[in-house]
């Protein structure tokens, strides 16, 4: 029986390398390695294009070519008969294979020669199994067991703050992914915020990326699932890190610097993009193409998750006041730059966006009125906060405060007391600096 | 006319190298088999490379029928790759210098490969499929070499006749 493309997804990895045969318009073959061997659908592969090769000539003359690809782990050879149909130089698959590709380059010590100018397509027509009596490589982790233990530990949760911290958390039994990031879409739609994490030596909560930037960047500005089972400079949030803005605030991104392998999930509700899950390992061939698989539908269910979540309705009210002793203890200086609503205590970085806007707004009501309670839904109506209408984002911008808050400057505190209501606690006298 | 390899070439070419041959079948296929070795001949001029009969039949097929030859050897450590072609091969009977070349070859190839960090899995997968007891012998006068290593200059003419 002729084995299924899909059956030869781990053949796809880069692991051991595919070449290709071609002929010329003249009859003569010629044989080269092909960095890539891209699995598109269960019909369709795709080739790295990075130079103008011979490969390349032959197949736009003559369409017609074999690759023979190879299964790690147990060293049975395809062969695969396939016809040449286009080359796409952008869009989703285009950006996935560069990713990839920056991965295997990394990992061959080539970075510099591998740059990816198309996606050649091509249609399979044939496969043939050339070892059918080699044994087969050993089965990798059933990953549809591994997302099941995986969603018995994220269980029934109520809350975004704790939705965000199990998603990660449940990880570690089911895939025995030990580093990993939650990031949320910003209301600009330009750039990721970090709203939990795990594994790493600093949170990073606050931390951002913009759409398009590395791996989590692009995975959100594609909607694709980026997985990248190989070192890669190209792609390490160090070297984006390096060449960004120095003179802006900037929290870092708590990433491994030099993951083995990497995979980004977008969490896609119906259409529309929440956000971004990111898990890494210092190990090569981390994730297997049926974790990929598994991981997608992970992040599917996520963002339904939050979805719910931020759609339940608030309680209506702040709760009353109630008389509370003036803080005591040395003045704090908070300083709040508009141009960015970054907010600094005693010129300590703390957070910008819309959640420093929002500090800055509930302690100048504090200062004003002395009211420590309030509600999501003032909020929501507050034309000084620059939020979308709506107001979405609230509930995540509360986390990623009352998180940033508990870590920096425990000395104001957001706490819970309601659905969508919540106290500001001070632990010390401020004195508010509004800059120009 | 064929060309004479030179002495580093003939040296590479009998390393622990990943050797593919391909050729063209009658109906316009190409046709790439992973080979197991091979010899260069005292004056350099010839090569043999050896490969298992089953999992090479389309290969030997084309070849019988008059397709050329293209042979890429590549050092998987380094990456270093040149591909020989040829207007024909011409298959030979093996004989005991054949043999003890692909035994030389599957031992140091497996432990190139182990040496990588490929696992035990693979390296027993490939002793498997070297452990073939049909062993073709195709040989051929290379007639232009290619420096095929990945980058800008690849497809470079080292050598031509």
């Amino acid at each position: 029986m002729k084995p299924a493309l899909e059956s030869l997804r781990a053949c796809l990895d880069g692991a051991i390398p595919a070449v290709i045969a071609t002929c010329a318009p003249d009859g003569t073959p010629n044989v080269a390695y092909a960095s890539q061997v891209h699995y598109v659908d269960t019909e369709h592969v795709a080739l790295s294009y990075q130079f103008f090769s011979k490969t390349r000539e032959n197949v736009l003359a003559h369409p017609y070519a074999q690759v023979q690809v190879v299964e790690p782990g147990s060293f049975r050879h395809y062969r695969l008969r396939v016809q040449y149909l286009r080359t796409e130089t952008g869009g989703p698959l285009f950006q996935y294979m560069k990713a990839q590709l920056a991965g295997i380059a990394t990992q061959s010590g080539m970075g510099k020669v591998f740059v990816l100018r198309g996606a050649d397509i091509y249609r399979v027509l044939d496969i043939e199994a050339v070892d059918p009596r080699l044994p087969p490589a050993p089965p990798p982790p059933d990953a549809l067991l591994r997302l099941r233990r995986t969603l018995d530990h994220l269980g029934a949760c109520d809350e975004l703050a704790q939705l965000a911290d199990r998603a990660l958390a449940a990880l570690t039994p089911g895939f025995g992914i030990r580093h990993a990031l939650l990031m949320m879409l910003d209301e600009t739609g330009s750039s990721l915020y970090t709203l939990a994490s795990q594994g790493y030596g600093h949170s990073g909560i606050g931390a951002e990326v913009a759409l398009g930037k590395g791996i989590i960047g692009m995975a959100a500005h594609e909607r694709i699932l980026v997985r990248i089972n190989h070192r890669t400079g190209d792609y390490a949030y160090h070297a984006v890190l390096r060449t960004a803005a120095t003179n802006e605030p900037r929290i870092p991104l708590p990433v491994l610097a030099e993951p083995h392998s990497q995979i980004a999930v977008p969490l896609m509700h119906a259409d529309r993009l929440l956000g971004v899950l990111y898990a890494e390992s210092e190990h090569d061939a981390f994730f297997s193409h049926a974790d990929e698989d598994a991981l997608a539908i992970y992040g599917r269910h996520l963002a339904a998750l939050v979805a719910q979540l931020a759609a339940l309705p608030d309680d209506a009210e702040p709760l009353p006041a109630t008389a509370t002793p003036a803080p005591t203890g040395a003045l704090l200086a908070v300083r709040y730059f508009p141009d960015d609503h970054s907010v600094f205590i005693d010129n300590d970085y703390l957070i910008k966006g819309v959640a420093g806007s929002i500090l800055w707004t509930l302690l100048n009501e504090h200062a004003q009125s002395g009211r420590r309670d309030f509600c999501n839904r003032e909020l929501r109506r507050d034309r000084r906060l620059p939020l979308p209408d709506g107001g979405d984002n609230l509930e995540t911008r509360l986390i990623l405060l009352q998180r940033r808050l508990a870590e920096r400057c425990p000395a104001i505190a957001l706490e819970k007391t309601g659905r969508g209501r919540f106290r500001l606690v001070l632990d010390h006298p401020l004195a508010l600096h509004a800059m120009s | 006319m064929s060309i004479r390899l030179s002495a580093e070439q003939a040296a590479f070419l009998q390393g622990p190298l990943s050797i593919n041959v391909g050729a063209v079948g009658r109906d316009g296929w190409p046709c790439v088999c992973r080979a197991q070795g091979a010899l260069v001949a005292r004056d350099r001029r010839a090569l043999t490379v050896l490969l298992a009969a089953g999992r090479g039949r389309e290969v030997l097929d084309a070849l019988d029928a008059g397709s050329g030859i293209a042979a890429v050897f590549s050092h998987p450590a380094t990456h270093a790759t040149l591909q020989l072609k040829a207007s024909c091969a011409t298959r030979v009977a093996p004989n005991s210098a054949h043999h003890a070349c692909h035994a030389r070859y599957a031992a140091a190839f497996g432990s190139e490969l182990g040496a990588l960090g490929y696992g035990d899995e693979l390296v027993r997968g490939l002793a498997a499929l070297m452990a073939a007891g049909d062993l073709a012998a195709l040989r051929f006068a290379p007639e232009i070499v290619f420096d095929q290593t990945p980058g800008p200059a690849a497809g470079h003419v080292l050598a031509v006749a």
